[in-house]
Parts: structure tokens; sequence; C-alpha cells
């Protein structure tokens, strides 16, 4: 009974960790690069938001604030790679990234205090339902919704629609796709601030059941890669899946007596289970 | 020309006796060393504010003895390395002993090098084990051991809860000082634990923890860590209608951030004061709450640390007869008599022993409406059988 309730509880981290990993690959598929900051770019956005709500500026003012701010980062960081790095390979995007990444926690713990917790609102704070002994709020169905939504509708529009098209081609064959007209510069500042603002607002959902310190936000980018590897940097519905599975095996972990101090690794057993499994060809199957 | 001449050599006179009497002045000073967080993520800076308060009223009535007292602090920014090096640095400016440092690595790493250069040091905030572990360092607050041990007996005691958990988070070199603090309520009482988890993570959400509890049926849950973690636990315990338990939380939580961020959740909250709580307005935090305005430092639990360290190390050194060295003040502070102070509910003694654990109460606050209200009196744990 416990390990159900367990579950459940973790089915609301697990729709954290979706959400930024759903964040995470939309910027890989778009823009071809493994954005390690991508959850200190959302942290910053959310931090922007909560100093203003915590001096009194109302909430609907308060919010795009923060997303604008995220998703102005976030074009920041993009324009860096646009300039630079358009022609490097996908190890020295990352790595950039990952120096972003030291550098926004550096500033952001310096901006925002790492000692005393910020009131970050939680509107939808109130229990939706009771099931399996856990109260389940309405934060973890909002979280979980936003999440199928980040699923579902980023694959629609990458196959369905032109734009979807010509992002595609800017992602995958960005000297081509401008060769051929498509204006890549513009269109990637545009997923930039998008993805930028969309992890903001994760972020700032996400941010009242975790330790509320800007350290902890930024680091949701390990459990989320785990979830994006899962979806092998491609799936969209098994990132989502990746996620709400690392979340609830997290859960479930902290009832199991034996593995319950390991919980806090358990994101880097999964990518390094995925890690094999799907690298698994390159020793095992080599013709004799 | 002649008189340029004269003027330049008088001015180099002038200047040389002034280097001559700084130097003199500086020497003569009885020189104190402190190590806290100015800069980096966990800040400290009121602890030493309010301890060179201290100082400088000492100074301005004239000093100890004819000789002003100099407080060297150095700022290790939260990192190890920084730690070992401005206790060297502290060690090579000659000072007679440390006191209000805030530094939660300084124990840890300097032990041995106090231990080795013997040098004292009246700690006013120590955190990590080896505070309490030390011969040459005494801490003025309680420390999350012995008030973990005395929380436990207010829940079972006071509140007479009979189901008590606990959830810590355990640091390195934690595990067995929080085993016996909890074993030492065992001891006194003669009850158990419901549950006992030191295996709480520093992140992720906490809603696991508070299941169990609520399957073991917890009357009272003490939990331990950081103000950043206790916030999201609480909110999760609201959600998952705990309002009947009483939450227990270690002194790092009893600040006014928690109290405004977790104030309206309506739950039953209760934190550990290591001194007269610092929200009392109260005859014993008179001297203190007057100190730490004219420093212009917030008034926090931390600050009560530091103007306690300055004050009783300034007693030692008004008590030594003859030179002020580090050898008279580590035999001073080793043959002081306890010095009392109403905010803390024993006297304090370094003494000759070879760990120190001066204070052994705490008293208790309950959050009410988005502040602390202070409860009872000092609590006292028993000594050890």
């Amino acid at each position: 009974m416990l390990q159900l309730s367990a579950a459940i509880a973790g089915l609301v981290t697990g729709g954290a960790y979706a959400l930024m990993g759903l964040s995470t690959l939309l910027t890989y598929r778009l823009v071809s690069v493994v954005n390690f900051a991508q959850a200190a770019v959302g942290a910053f956005g959310a931090f922007a938001m909560v100093v203003p709500y915590e001096d009194g500026v109302p909430l609907y003012l308060a919010v795009p604030t923060g997303m604008v701010i995220g998703a102005v980062l976030h074009c920041a960081l993009g324009a860096v790679m646009v300039r630079w790095f358009s022609e490097a390979s996908e190890g020295v995007k990352a790595a950039v990234t990952i120096a972003v990444y030291a550098g926004l926690v550096a500033v952001g713990l310096r901006l925002f205090g790492a000692q005393h917790p910020h009131r970050f609102p939680s509107p939808f704070d109130a229990p939706a339902f009771t099931t399996g002994g856990v109260v389940v709020t309405w934060t973890a169905v909002v979280t979980l919704v936003l999440a199928i939504a980040f699923a579902v509708l980023p694959a629609v529009l990458l196959n369905r629609t032109r734009t979807g098209l010509l992002l595609r081609a800017q992602s995958e064959r960005p000297t081509t796709a401008e060769l051929i007209g498509v204006r890549v510069p513009r269109l990637s500042m545009v997923v930039w601030a998008v993805a930028g603002a969309a992890s903001s607002l994760a972020v700032m959902i996400i941010a009242p059941q975790l330790a509320s310190d800007f350290g902890s936000q930024a680091g949701l980018i390990t459990p989320a890669l785990a979830a994006v590897l899962v979806g092998a940097f491609r799936s969209f519905p098994l990132t989502l899946v990746g996620g709400l599975a690392l979340g609830v095996l997290q859960g479930v972990a902290s009832t199991w007596t034996d593995v319950q101090q390991f919980r806090g690794v358990l994101p880097f057993v999964v990518i390094l289970v995925v890690l094999v499994w799907t690298r698994r060809a390159d020793r095992w199957d080599e013709p004799a | 020309m002649r008189a340029a001449t004269k003027l330049g050599s008088l001015a180099t006179a002038a200047a040389l006796a002034s280097t001559l009497l700084t130097g003199c002045s500086s020497d003569d000073s009885i020189k104190i060393g402190a190590i806290a967080g100015l800069t980096g993520s966990f800040i400290t800076a009121e602890v030493v504010k309010t301890a060179q308060r201290v100082f400088d009223d000492v100074n301005d009535r004239g000093g100890i003895g004819g000789r002003k007292i100099e407080f060297i602090v150095k700022d290790d920014t939260g990192n190890p390395q920084r730690t070992a090096q401005v206790a060297r640095e502290l060690a090579d400016s000659d000072i007679v002993s440390m006191a209000a440092s805030a530094s939660f690595t300084d124990c840890d790493v300097n032990d041995a090098f106090y231990r080795q250069k013997k040098i004292s040091s009246v700690m006013a905030v120590g955190a990590s084990a080896k505070c309490y572990q030390s011969p040459n360092i005494a801490p003025v607050n309680v420390g999350p051991y012995t008030l973990m041990t005395a929380e436990l007996l207010f829940a079972s005691e006071t509140l007479n809860d009979t189901r008590l958990c606990n959830f810590t988070v355990v640091l390195p070199g934690s595990e067995d000082p929080v085993k016996k603090a909890l074993d030492q309520w065992s001891r006194i009482t003669g009850k158990h634990l419901v549950v006992n988890d030191l295996t709480v993570q520093q992140s992720g959400d906490p809603t696991p923890y508070l299941l169990r509890a609520k399957q073991a049926g917890c009357d009272a849950i003490m939990f331990n860590p950081t103000e950043q973690l206790v916030v999201p636990f609480l909110k999760a315990a609201r959600t998952q209608g705990m309002a009947g338990t009483d939450f227990l939380l270690l002194a790092s939580a009893y600040t006014d951030s928690v109290a405004k961020t977790v104030g309206g959740l309506g739950l039953k909250v209760y934190a550990g004061s290591e001194f007269e709580p610092f929200t009392a307005d109260s005859a014993a935090n008179k001297d203190w709450r007057d100190t730490v305005a004219r420093a212009k430092a917030p008034a926090t639990a931390f600050s009560q640390g530091g103007y306690l360290a300055a004050k009783f190390t300034v007693d030692v050194l008004r008590s030594i007869r003859g030179d002020i060295t580090r050898d008279s003040v580590n035999k001073a502070l080793r043959a002081m008599r306890p010095i009392s102070d109403p905010m803390v509910g024993n006297p304090f003694v370094f003494g000759p022993e070879q760990v120190h654990q001066p204070s052994k109460t705490c008293k208790m606050v309950q959050l009410q409406g988005g502040t602390w209200v202070p409860l009872g009196d000092f609590i006292t744990v028993p000594a050890a059988n």
C-alpha cells in the first residue's frame, strides 16, 4: 500500500522531470544543442518572477515578466550559439552550455541567495482528489497536463506543419536551409525564446514542491536529461514516459529500506543503463 | 630650495614617526581572529559584525588593561580550501585566540591545525560534530545534536506525544552524533522512535517521507534539513492533511523567512532556539538587541552567537593577570570560572576537558500566524549516563 502511495506521489515529481526533459528535447530537436543550462535558464526566469511577486507585484504581471526574462536569457545563449558555434560539433555546443550552466548557477546564487527560501506562489495548491492514500493537488494535475501538452504539441508541430518542416530543415542542415532561403538565424532565435519561456514556466510550477534554492532548481537538468535519453533524444512521448517513470521509481525507492539512501543517484543509474542499452550494438553485436 | 628640502625631510620624519606609532599601537593590540562566510552561498556576516561591535565597545572604554582588541575577520566564502588558508593567515598574524567564528567548514578543516598551533576558539555557531569533539573548540550554541535530544524531550514530555518519528539528512561525519543524540533521548525517557529515517535526501519531493509518517501514525515528526527543504516539506504535509501532527524543526529553520513562508499553512510547527529566542522581546535579549542594532546587523539567532562568543572572550581576557598571549589565554580559558548570561540556560565554561559542550539548553518556539512565539522556559538535557 505504501509502495502504491509513494508511486502516485512520485508521478508528480515525474511530471516535473518530464516537463523539464521535454523543454530540453525541444531545444535539441529544433536547434541541435544538448542544453545543460536549460533548467538553470528556467530557474532564472522563475526567480525573476518570485522576487517582484514577494514585493507585492500581482501574479499576472510577475509570471510574464519571469517568462520574458527566461526567454531573453535563452535568446542570448542562442545568439552565442548561432553566431560562434553554428558549425561546431554537438559536443562543443554541449560543452558551451555546461560552462553557461556553471556561470548561471554562480550568478543565480549570488543574485537570489541560497540561504533563505523564497515564497514561490502555488495557486494550484488545493487538493484535487485522493487516491491510494495520497492527496493529489491541482499543481500535480496541471504539471501532468502541461507535460502531456509539451509532449504532443511539438510532435504535431514538427510533423504536420510547414513551420515544423522549416524548423526540422534548419536543425538538421542549417547551411542548406539558409541557402534555399530559410531565415535560419531569425527562426532559431524564436525557438530559443520559446524554449526559454517554456522552461521558466515549467520551473515556476515545479518550484513550490522542491527545495526552493537556485541550485536545486538548476539541478533538475540531471533527471531531465535521463528522461530525454529514454526518448533517445528523438521521441517526445517516450521522454514523457521516461520522466514519469523516473519519478515513480524514486518514489517507490523511498519505501524500500535497502535502496532508499540511493534515491538521489537514480537519475544517473538510469542514464548509465540507457546508454549501455542503446550502445549495446556497438559492443556485443559486432560480427565475428 | 633649501626650505623645500627641509619641508620634505620634515614630512618624511613625520610619516616615519606615524608609521612607527601605528606600528607600535598595532603591535600592542590584542589580536583575535574569526572565520566567517562574508560572501558565498551561506552568509554569516552579521555574526562577526555583532562581535566586532562588542569589541569596539570594549575599546571605546579603554580596552583591556590599556590594550585595544584588534578583531581580524577572514572570509572563507564557504570553501574548505579557503577555510584552511585563512586559518593559517590568522595564525601568522599572531592572534591570541579565535572568537565568534561562524564557518561551517572551520571545525572539520582546522581542528588539527588549531591543536598544533595551540589556538583556542570560542565559536559563535558550531554546526558539525567536530566542533563538539575538539579540546580547542567550544561553541557557545547548543548545536544540532543536543538540540535533537532536547526537542524529542519537549515532544514526549511537554506535548505528550507518544508516536515520535525522525527524518534526518545525514551529512558526512554526523551519523554517529545523530544516533547518539537519539539514543540519549531513549535512555532518558525509556521510549523509542516509531520511524527513524536517516536517509533523507537534500533534494526532490518530500511527499514520500510524509506518507511513511502518516502510515506509521506519527503524532510528532522531527525534521532537520535547511530552510530551503523545510518549506516544501511543510507544504506537502499540509497537502497530505497532517494538521494534527506536531512538526519539530531544528534551529536552522528558526528564521523570519520560514515564519513568513509557511506561517499561513495552519500546521503545528515548533522549532528549537539555541539561545533566548531572538524573536522574543525579553529583558534577557536587551543588551544583545542594543549591540546588534548599533552594529547595523540583522538581528538573527546567529548574531546572538556572535554577541555571546565575543562577550565571553572579553570576560576571559579581563581575568588574565599579566601579559595576554596565546598561552595565557589558553590557560585562562581552561581555568575560567563559569560566566552566566540570561540568553543561555546554563553558564558558559571552556574548561580543561578534551571535548566541549558548554551549552546544554534550548528554548522552544511555536509558529503562530506568521511569527515565532516563545514557549516556556529553557529545556536542559540531562547528562549522558
